[in-house]
């Protein structure tokens, strides 16, 4: 039994919010960007979540157990960007159209959001059961 | 001498309700976490604990014993889930039995505070 209890749990969530928020933050920046490392537009990436099981709580035939989360796998949207006619553009094909990246602003503002709602719910988990244990060492005082 | 204080029912109960609380926050913990994972179910202590105790207290129940009741986690499948992915963890709510489970927790830590105090008066005859 740990001091702080459930730290474990919310430790992971904090961890997969985190990398959530980064995933947003780079695919924000790289909005425009129409050339990477391999020569194409930016691909817009997604993460996705896993459960991890961290144990077994109720009577083996009662199966409640205490889960954590972390990062499953951080994968590229393969949805078609949208193509912009710029001939000027040093990135323009033959016809004079651009490939941007599949980046949606919209999109990503409201993962951000609620990747960080997330975030600030889990630390105040951690304010909590920090507040117990503190309680509880002042037993007797 | 010192056992009336230790096995008095307040004492025991808040005790009870002690561990329940903290294995609470283990499960409001998960719930958090758990917040957007596909079909997950928000986990709970049983209601049966509580029942156990009460009845234990009141000594109509079978188990008359209240070392031997334990608090467990089960998982909660009667919350309605309003999302397509099954999942029935709502933040908010989580967020609310959180911090009422800590206040909770901070008023037995008083509870059990008060207890030994009242031994320790006894034992030294200083009310401080």
């Amino acid at each position: 039994m740990n001091l702080i209890s459930g730290i474990d749990v919310t430790a992971g969530a904090l961890n997969a919010q985190k990398t959530r928020l980064d995933i947003v933050a780079q695919n924000i920046a790289n909005a425009q960007t129409t050339r990477g490392p391999d020569g194409l537009p930016y691909q817009r990436k997604t993460v996705s979540f896993e459960t991890e099981l961290l144990r077994q709580a109720g009577s083996p035939g009662n199966a409640a157990s205490v889960q954590s989360v972390r990062v499953g796998s951080i994968q590229n949207d393969t949805t078609p960007g949208q193509r912009v006619y710029d001939p000027s553009h040093p990135d323009a094909d033959s016809n004079g159209y651009v490939t941007m990246p599949n980046v949606n602003m919209a999109y990503e503002m409201v993962d951000m959001m609620t990747a960080s709602r997330a975030y600030e719910a889990n630390l105040s988990v951690v304010k909590n059961a920090k507040q117990m244990a503190m309680k509880a060492l002042e037993i007797g005082k | 001498m010192v056992d009336p204080i230790f096995n008095s029912d307040n004492y025991q109960i808040a005790r009870k309700l002690m561990d329940a609380a903290m294995l609470r926050q283990d499960a409001i913990a998960s719930n958090i976490a758990n917040a957007e994972t596909p079909g997950y179910k928000r986990l709970d202590v049983a209601s049966d604990f509580a029942t156990q105790l009460r009845s234990s207290v009141e000594g109509t129940g079978a188990t008359t014993d209240m070392a031997s009741i334990t608090p467990s986690l089960v998982k909660d499948t009667n919350t309605r889930s309003t999302r397509p992915d099954g999942n029935n963890v709502e933040t908010d709510s989580e967020l609310l039995a959180m911090n009422k489970n800590t206040v909770e927790y901070d008023y037995l830590t008083e509870v059990v505070s008060y207890n030994l105090k009242q031994l320790r008066m006894a034992v030294s005859g200083n009310p401080s």
